[in-house]
């Protein structure tokens, strides 16, 4: 039986930066996935003529064509073949007037509303356009985003292996000044009226925690890398991204088994030392990533008593984050026909985050973002159609009551309510053009990710255990020394960029580790 | 207002602690918590349901309705829920030879909920699958199936409340059960059933169809005979499903959906015969094809194809080489080897044999091309409808 340097558990994002890292530095490397595909969430499905893309909006750090984003630079290091779309706009934020709304005004669409802002690519050009809709607020928005650079390379001293934490923060008294702070109290700091701060934080869903919870420097990278250099998407939905990877592992000696569910990790000398795959084959390796939860992981893969402590006491501690609802629509009219203008637009029935956080927690929350892939990639669909995408977000919680024979008139119900939400705020008609149709709820990504209460976003980041702390604690959290894990759950929290950054992150530890015995 | 001076960076490094004190006070016990999303997914999606036959009932001289009940000895409690027109993929091995078919469910979701599913098989000329369930399954067999599913559904955002459903032979299947679902409150909308059958005496569900009508205001079922010779009893229609008969029960001023299943010809035929009602291509909704067969018949097939082909396979870290005839699917040569390979819909659509095209050309019927786009770049290929061209090496994941 062959024994492998590394078995990397799961090909969604983490796993495939994780196995790519190693194949390419030469390591007998095995990818286990249990789907029939790679990717996870970055994946693509087919309903009559409509290829659609689950879950990516845009991917920040895929930069202008002279300057090149994070996960662009990752393909490109890596070699994997994408074909980019670049997109030069951020958000379009709608709320719509609510009875007692002063200052309210009919945007383009004829709707009454209180705010609708489109936000540009650009600290310069962001900070403009804020203050054109709240006077007064340029100055605050500037200092977060010399704060943002400032971070950027704090986060690359962090990540200095030579230097011990406090060390590595020393030069940045000002990063470590922001760093326990939720965004309110940050951006209340920085002098930045309440109105500019609900434009500012309309990204927060990405991240599932509101502004009063929310930590400051970790919401900034995030804002940052999309308005920097604006966004990208790759060309063929997320499996262009996904297939790319599976590519480069094999062109580098990589094995990756498909349909192979790892079902139990085998231990020795109380550590891991191979696994079992589809309940009846054994492999075995010397290091072990893993692209799951801790959660799912420890419930399914190890004996009870194999658990290390600390783990049971980090799952006990944590709690899970919200999950999403998602609605694919083919259309049979394009989007001009629509109505669209715009790739992204928030329609947000409060402006305020920590409200939205309260509305979101049930559905019917009036919240839902609305995605028209054509508007950067106009062949998505054939002639005379386009494709929309929806997405609210939800606690898993609320599944709680739903049994099997209700959960397609429950799901028709919210679908329907999420198209009305974005028929009314944009004074639009969709429903009529509808030729195909997708509604994805927790119990989807649950099926798909296999993740507690159907959630794609791994923990909450509260502000206790948000990025700086998980990032200077990594490698003390983890449950085995030869075991390591990456993706959503892990320091940077939800997201392909994250994910790839901490699959590639865990599997430099390996080679890092290998290369140290002398391989 | 607050300003910067109001924020500490001495903050930080007690926070580090306090992370740390929240994990220690934590408990070190599994978590335990309710989580609907899961059971939900679960229930819904098993991977697997063992089954017994419970019941074998006579259609016609050569169609058979079983009724399948959960084997609870081997773990099968209850039966997956469904929405009507949803099909199930029967596991078999034939005489060493792993197989898979994929049948609709003509039963209820109502009946689910109870412990039944009711699959209704024609016997095939040919047809190895439905020879070997004719022959084999009694009351008391043991059956391996998968989790419904399947796209062929009534979805009431996207389709219109007036449903005129198409049926040939057998393709009656998914329609009964979608006119039980409208009857028992689970589907709310309009269905008008164009049933063709040759002559009366195979018609399947004669005597339930018209219950059926009788019941429930929403249903209404038109017998369409196509034998030229037989009388056509009152109330039936004589010829065949055309565009004419259509209009005939559409609704005039109001937008209604067509849905189709059947066999391949008929599929050929309406086609067609639906062009000429103009309809947008939202109300037009087909049930898969079923396995293809032929591909030498398909205009675009290229000359000079060989008849027999090598493939070289590659499953986790075994590989074969195997030889097959170049008329057979790349699915169907592997399952001749007694290679088993991940099949479902069998009809391109489903995507579950997803597999990696390491080197040779394959042929896929145009109307079956239901792969993403970027695994036409990454040379990706659903199996059960591809057709060696050449000798082929792939990459194939493991049955289960």
């Amino acid at each position: 039986m062959k024994n492998y340097d590394v078995i990397v558990i799961g090909a969604g994002n983490g796993g495939l930066a994780a196995a790519t890292t190693c194949a390419r530095a030469g390591l007998s490397t095995l990818l286990l996935e249990r789907h029939n595909i790679p990717g996870g969430s970055a994946s693509s499905f087919v309903r009559g003529r409509f290829e659609f893309e689950p879950s990516l909006h845009e991917l920040a750090g895929v930069g202008a064509t002279d300057k090149s984003g994070q996960v662009e630079d990752m393909f490109r290091r890596f070699e994997g073949d994408v074909d980019w779309y670049r997109h030069d706009s951020t958000f379009r934020l709608v709320v719509p007037a609510k009875e007692g709304d002063t200052d309210t005004f009919v945007n383009e669409n004829g709707v009454e509303v209180s705010i609708d802002v489109r936000m540009p690519v650009g600290f310069e050009n962001f900070a403009k356009k804020l203050d054109e809709v709240v006077p007064g607020s340029y100055e605050s928005c500037i200092k977060a985003f010399d704060l943002s650079v400032r971070m950027f390379k704090a986060l690359d001293a962090l990540d200095d292996p030579v230097k011990k934490i406090p060390a590595s923060l020393k030069d940045f008294p000002d990063i470590l000044k922001m760093v326990s702070h939720n965004m309110t109290e940050a951006l209340d700091a920085l002098g930045m009226p309440k109105k500019a701060q609900d434009i500012f934080n309309t990204y927060w869903c990405y991240l599932g925690v509101p502004a009063s919870r929310l930590d400051f420097l970790y919401y900034l990278a995030m804002l940052h890398s999309y308005v920097q250099h604006g966004t990208g998407v790759p060309h063929l939905r997320s499996h262009e991204l996904s297939l790319a990877l599976d590519k480069v592992i094999r062109d580098n000696g990589g094995d990756i088994w498909y349909n192979s569910e790892v079902t139990k990790v085998i231990m020795k000398d109380g550590k891991p030392a191979g696994v079992v795959i589809n309940g009846e084959k054994e492999v075995y390796g010397k290091y072990f990533i893993c692209n799951s939860y801790p959660y799912s992981v420890f419930r399914d893969l190890f004996d009870k008593e194999e658990i290390p402590e600390k783990q049971l006491k980090m799952l006990n501690a944590r709690e899970t984050s919200v999950t999403l609802t998602t609605v694919y629509l083919g259309m049979n009219v394009t989007k001009e026909e629509l109505g669209i203008k715009d790739y992204s637009v928030f329609i947000a029935p409060v402006s305020d985050s920590d409200k939205q956080y309260d509305l979101v927690q049930n559905y019917h929350s009036g919240y839902c973002i609305i995605n028209c892939l054509n508007e950067i990639i106009p062949d998505c669909t054939p002639e005379g159609t386009c494709q929309l995408f929806l997405t609210a977000m939800t606690s898993g919680d609320v599944m709680k009551n739903i049994r099997p024979q209700d959960y397609k008139k429950f799901k028709t119900e919210i679908a329907k309510d999420m198209i009305e939400t974005c028929e009314k705020a944009l004074n639009m008609s969709i429903t009529p053009y509808i030729e195909e149709i997708e509604i994805a709820l927790p119990p989807t990504f649950a099926r798909y990710l296999n993740t507690p209460l159907g959630t794609p976003y791994g923990y909450m980041l509260d502000k206790w255990d948000s990025m700086i702390p998980r990032t200077v604690q990594y490698l003390n959290d983890q449950p085995f020394e030869n075991f390591f894990f990456c993706g959503a759950t892990q320091e940077r929290g939800d997201g392909y960029s994250c994910a790839y950054y901490t699959g590639e992150k865990a599997g430099g530890l390996v080679v890092k580790a290998m290369k140290k015995e002398g391989k | 207002m607050a300003d910067l001076k109001s924020l500490k960076a001495k903050k930080f490094f007690p926070m580090l602690s306090d992370r740390q004190k929240r994990f220690d006070e934590a408990e070190a016990k599994f978590p335990t918590f309710s989580d609907n999303a899961t059971a939900l997914a679960k229930a819904l999606h098993p991977k697997r349901q063992y089954l017994k036959v419970a019941e074998v009932n006579k259609r016609a001289k050569d169609c058979r309705s079983y009724t399948l009940v959960p084997d609870e000895e081997r773990g099968t409690t209850s039966l997956a829920y469904f929405g009507a027109g949803k099909y199930l993929t029967v596991f078999e091995t034939i005489e060493g030879m792993p197989i898979t078919r994929a049948y609709s469910i003509s039963s209820s979701p109502k009946e689910s909920l109870e412990g039944k599913y009711v699959l209704t098989i024609k016997l095939v000329e040919g047809g190895l699958m439905s020879r070997y369930i004719f022959d084999t399954w009694k009351v008391g067999t043991e059956v391996e199936v998968s989790a419904p599913a399947g796209n062929f559904e009534y979805q009431p955002i996207r389709d219109a409340k007036k449903v005129i459903c198409l049926a040939g032979g057998s393709g009656i299947t998914p329609f009964l059960s979608m006119a039980n679902a409208i009857c028992d409150g689970d589907e709310d909308f309009e269905l008008t059933l164009l049933y063709g059958s040759r002559d009366e005496k195979h018609i399947l569900f004669l005597d339930e169809l018209s219950a059926l009508q009788k019941k429930c205001g929403k249903i209404k079922v038109v017998h369409v005979l196509s034998n030229p010779g037989v009388l056509v009893p009152r109330g039936m229609k004589k010829g065949f499903i055309t565009a004419e008969l259509i209009k005939k029960y559409a609704p005039k001023d109001e937008p209604y959906s067509i849905f189709i299943c059947g066999p391949q010809q008929m599929y050929d035929f309406l086609d067609e015969e639906l062009k000429k009602l103009n309809l947008p291509k939202k109300y037009i909704r087909h049930e898969m094809f079923g396995e293809f067969h032929n591909p030498q018949t398909q205009e675009d097939y290229p000359a000079g194809v060989p008849e027999e082909v090598t493939i070289k396979v590659t499953i986790q870290d075994n590989t074969w080489t195997v030889k097959g005839k170049s008329s057979d699917s790349v699915m169907q040569i592997l399952e001749k080897n007694g290679i088993s390979a991940p099949a479902r819909c069998r009809s391109g659509e489903c995507g579950f044999c997803h597999s990696h095209l390491l080197s040779g050309k394959v042929y896929v019927p145009k109307h079956l091309e239901y792969r993403r786009l970027a695994d036409h770049k990454f040379g990706c290929i659903h199996p059960c409808c591809s057709f060696p061209l050449t000798d082929l090496e792939i990459d194939v994941p493991p049955a289960k």
